[in-house]
């Protein structure tokens, strides 16, 4: 007995600790995942009518035409952007954390500022660069007897300026991520590299890219699970336009659930598009071997 | 192998928060019912030292005239204004919540709450004397729609209207519509080319990103979204002449007399503020825009003209918002005593002067002291006349509380080009059929 309360009294100050991130965990993620999975089976339309109807919404799911084209949709304007989310902030991590850099402090001042601005803000600046009619880069194009471009008519153009958005708006995140994976790097390792004869850019690939493996892993993962989940800057710069060509998975279980009222039939969008993420996360814990380095 | 465990869980925990979106909060049960509804209303009731929470949808100005005039009436009545401020759009969602956690305010205005859940909010009928009222104005913005309960009255009345480009009418020697001879919609689209076509403005014609504005061409033609068949309804907004209606707004739009980005969808532009640069030579917008026009349009001068004969008719929608009583809120007294109030005709006069807004009481009207506002507001008063029986059945089948957003959203993915008009009516069509359970018309 007392060894329990003296095991209790060691692990008392840990749960105090732990205890307020755990409520927040429970209320604000774990019940309403448990709640949304509950609804799925459900035809809950927000307020009133609440029947279960078993699996009668993923069978509608999983034949509706709309939604693997709006999932394809989706993995294609995550495996195009993806690639600027990984390298860019590495390369301007690697620039400012270069002894040669000049001004570094602006440079990641710069960089993070977009970091700081709301989803809805970046809408309007980016609308305001990118717009058909009114945009800056219109007024540019024009200026120099250039034809206007159609950024809003275009459906590839159109997922351009949405990548950039978020790019523009990620970029400085992942960049003190790649910063702090690199400061990390002990000396000796470039020391070492030197004294065997290594030039910059072979110290870059042999020793900074793989001893940054946790580092990359963990901005691969965090950038695809927020590509996939893009939302706040589609709905502010496109609404998923032209026609549907960038609506992507989360406006339309927004739409299905808040436009339609359909929250059981969104609920069980949310668990398969849940169930797909972490299949990919799976794949990409595989194949990166969960970032650890050999 | 732990650090694998540990990554493997958090990365599980962060794709499974994502179905955290489609979900909502606990279930509860909902407000029963208050039986006793009205009657206290009905009578004189002090309200003296009480507080009336209203539901505004926007931040009012200060020359806001609903604002001014509750102000007006708690001043004189001794009572406290608590105001919330949420969007139309997002009263659909919030209205909902408050009426679960009973954390209801008094009075809303609102243009679709009461219609949704009509049940949730006094019958009208009880608080002032229904007579007084423009009946297609009580009919379309305060009727349930299932039933004839008057769940909320029409504080702002407006109508779909056209606004023109004097100046560029004039440069491109093009003659403005009247009252007794106005353009068919053909005429419409070939006169708005002219004007583009003379360098005077950038596009012929624009239009409100809404389907309440695309509407009017389709009733102009005689189309409809459903038909009435006797106690219900077919679904007919896939039928030949909606989609030759379509059809000649989508080429209007890829011939670039319309921005064709607007109604494609890749943009948030306001074609309102294309007309208002002097962009956009012709515009189909409605009432609620010609104040803002009034100040705004400093460049060029601007005028009302009549709407265009389709190939049936000429067509207008009728709509607004309304003052509406949630049947359990607290001080739903104090709200009645202010509605009651706020419809007394010398009132509602004064009310009107500040909204130069149309009227939806018989036996008031907005005069403007302007001789050209005056003579706009008559033309403005004359389109609610063009109110199709066609759109009164259409409301009255409530279709929209089935689908809404995604009609408009078919008719931007035939403009964009990635459906045929036929295609995009045909699969909302659908859509509207499968949710509503009427059969298809077509």
């Amino acid at each position: 007995m007392g060894k329990r309360r003296k095991s209790f009294s060691h692990t008392k100050s840990f749960w105090m600790f732990v205890a307020p991130a755990l409520l927040l965990f429970f209320v604000f993620f774990i019940l309403p995942l448990f709640l949304s999975i509950g609804f799925s089976f459900t035809n809950y339309d927000g307020w009133k009518t609440m029947e279960f109807v078993g699996l009668e919404n993923y069978k509608k799911l999983l034949v509706s035409g709309e939604f693997y084209k709006t999932l394809a949709r989706t993995f294609g304007y995550a495996i195009f952007s993806l690639p600027f989310k990984v390298i860019i902030p590495l390369l301007i991590a690697a620039l400012v954390t270069s002894r040669y850099c000049k001004g570094i402090t602006a440079i990641r001042t710069i960089t993070y500022l977009p970091v700081l601005i709301s989803a809805l803000v970046v809408g309007i600046t980016i609308n305001w660069m990118f717009g058909q009619e009114y945009g800056l880069i219109n007024f540019i194009i024009q200026s120099l007897g250039g034809k206007p471009m159609e950024w809003s008519l275009n459906p590839f153009l159109a997922t351009f300026v949405i990548s950039f958005a978020s790019n523009w708006a990620s970029t400085g995140f992942y960049m003190i991520m790649y910063i702090g994976g690199i400061k990390n790097i002990s000396p000796e390792l470039y020391e070492a590299a030197s004294v065997d004869g290594a030039k910059s850019y072979q110290a870059f690939f042999r020793v900074t890219l793989p001893m940054l493996s946790p580092t990359i892993f963990i901005v691969l993962l965090l950038s695809t699970v927020n590509l996939l989940k893009e939302y706040a800057l589609v709905q502010g710069i496109t609404s998923g336009g032209p026609g549907t060509s960038t609506t992507y998975i989360v406006q339309y279980m927004f739409d299905q659930g808040f436009t339609q009222y359909r929250y059981g039939y969104a609920s069980a969008i949310g668990v398969v598009v849940s169930l797909i993420f972490i299949v990919i996360a799976a794949i990409q814990f595989k194949m990166t071997k969960g970032g650890e380095v050999d | 192998m732990k650090k694998r465990t540990m990554a493997g869980i958090l990365a599980a925990v962060m794709a499974l928060s994502v179905a955290g979106c489609g979900g909502n909060s606990a279930k509860e049960t909902t407000a029963a019912g208050n039986a006793a509804a009205g009657s206290e209303a009905a009578g004189e009731v002090s309200v003296s030292g009480k507080t009336l929470k209203v539901l505004a949808p926007e931040e009012p100005g200060s020359e806001d005239a609903l604002n001014n005039a509750i102000d007006k009436w708690a001043a004189e009545a001794g009572v406290t204004i608590d105001r919330i401020i949420i969007s139309h759009d997002d009263q659909l969602t919030k209205f909902p919540a408050m009426a679960k956690n009973k954390d209801l305010p008094d009075l809303i205005q609102t243009t679709r709450l009461h219609q949704l859940y009509p049940e949730e909010f006094m019958d009208m009928s009880t608080v002032v004397d229904l007579s007084k009222f423009e009946e297609s104005a009580l009919k379309i913005v305060g009727k349930d729609y299932k039933s004839d309960k008057i769940s909320g009255l029409p504080s702002q009345f407006t109508t779909t209207n056209f606004y023109y480009n004097a100046d560029a009418f004039k440069a491109a020697g093009v003659e403005v519509p009247t009252v007794e001879k106005p353009w068919t919609w053909d005429e419409l689209y070939e006169n708005a080319a002219k004007i583009q076509a003379s360098g005077a403005v950038k596009y012929g014609f624009a239009a409100d990103v809404s389907r309440a504005r695309y509407d009017i061409l389709m009733y102009a033609n005689g189309g409809s979204l459903v038909k009435q068949d006797g106690d219900t309804f077919k679904v007919n907004v896939n039928c030949p002449e909606n989609v030759a209606t379509l059809e000649s707004f989508v080429k209007a739009n890829a011939d670039g007399v319309m921005p064709k980005a607007i109604w494609a969808g890749g943009s948030t532009d306001n074609p309102v503020e294309y007309f208002k640069n002097g962009d956009a030579a012709i515009l189909l917008s409605g009432s609620w825009n010609y104040n803002s026009m009034l100040t705004d349009v400093t460049k060029f001068e601007f005028g009302v003209m009549p709407s265009p004969k389709g190939s049936v008719s000429q067509a207008a929608i009728i709509g607004g918002s309304a003052l509406a009583i949630p049947e359990n809120a607290k001080n739903k007294d104090v709200a009645a005593e202010f509605v009651k109030w706020f419809y007394e005709e010398e009132n509602f006069k004064d009310y009107l002067q500040n909204d130069k807004g149309l009227s939806s009481l018989n036996t008031v009207v907005y005069e403007p002291a302007d001789e050209k506002a005056a003579a706009d507001f008559k033309l403005l008063q004359n389109e609610v006349g063009y109110v199709t029986d066609t759109f009164m059945v259409d409301e009255s089948s409530a279709w929209r509380t089935y689908k809404d957003n995604e009609y408009r959203d078919y008719i931007k993915r035939a403009v964009s080009g990635e459906l045929s008009a036929k295609d995009a009516l045909d699969a909302f069509a659908k859509e509207l059929s499968e949710s509503s359970k009427w059969e298809m018309a077509q």
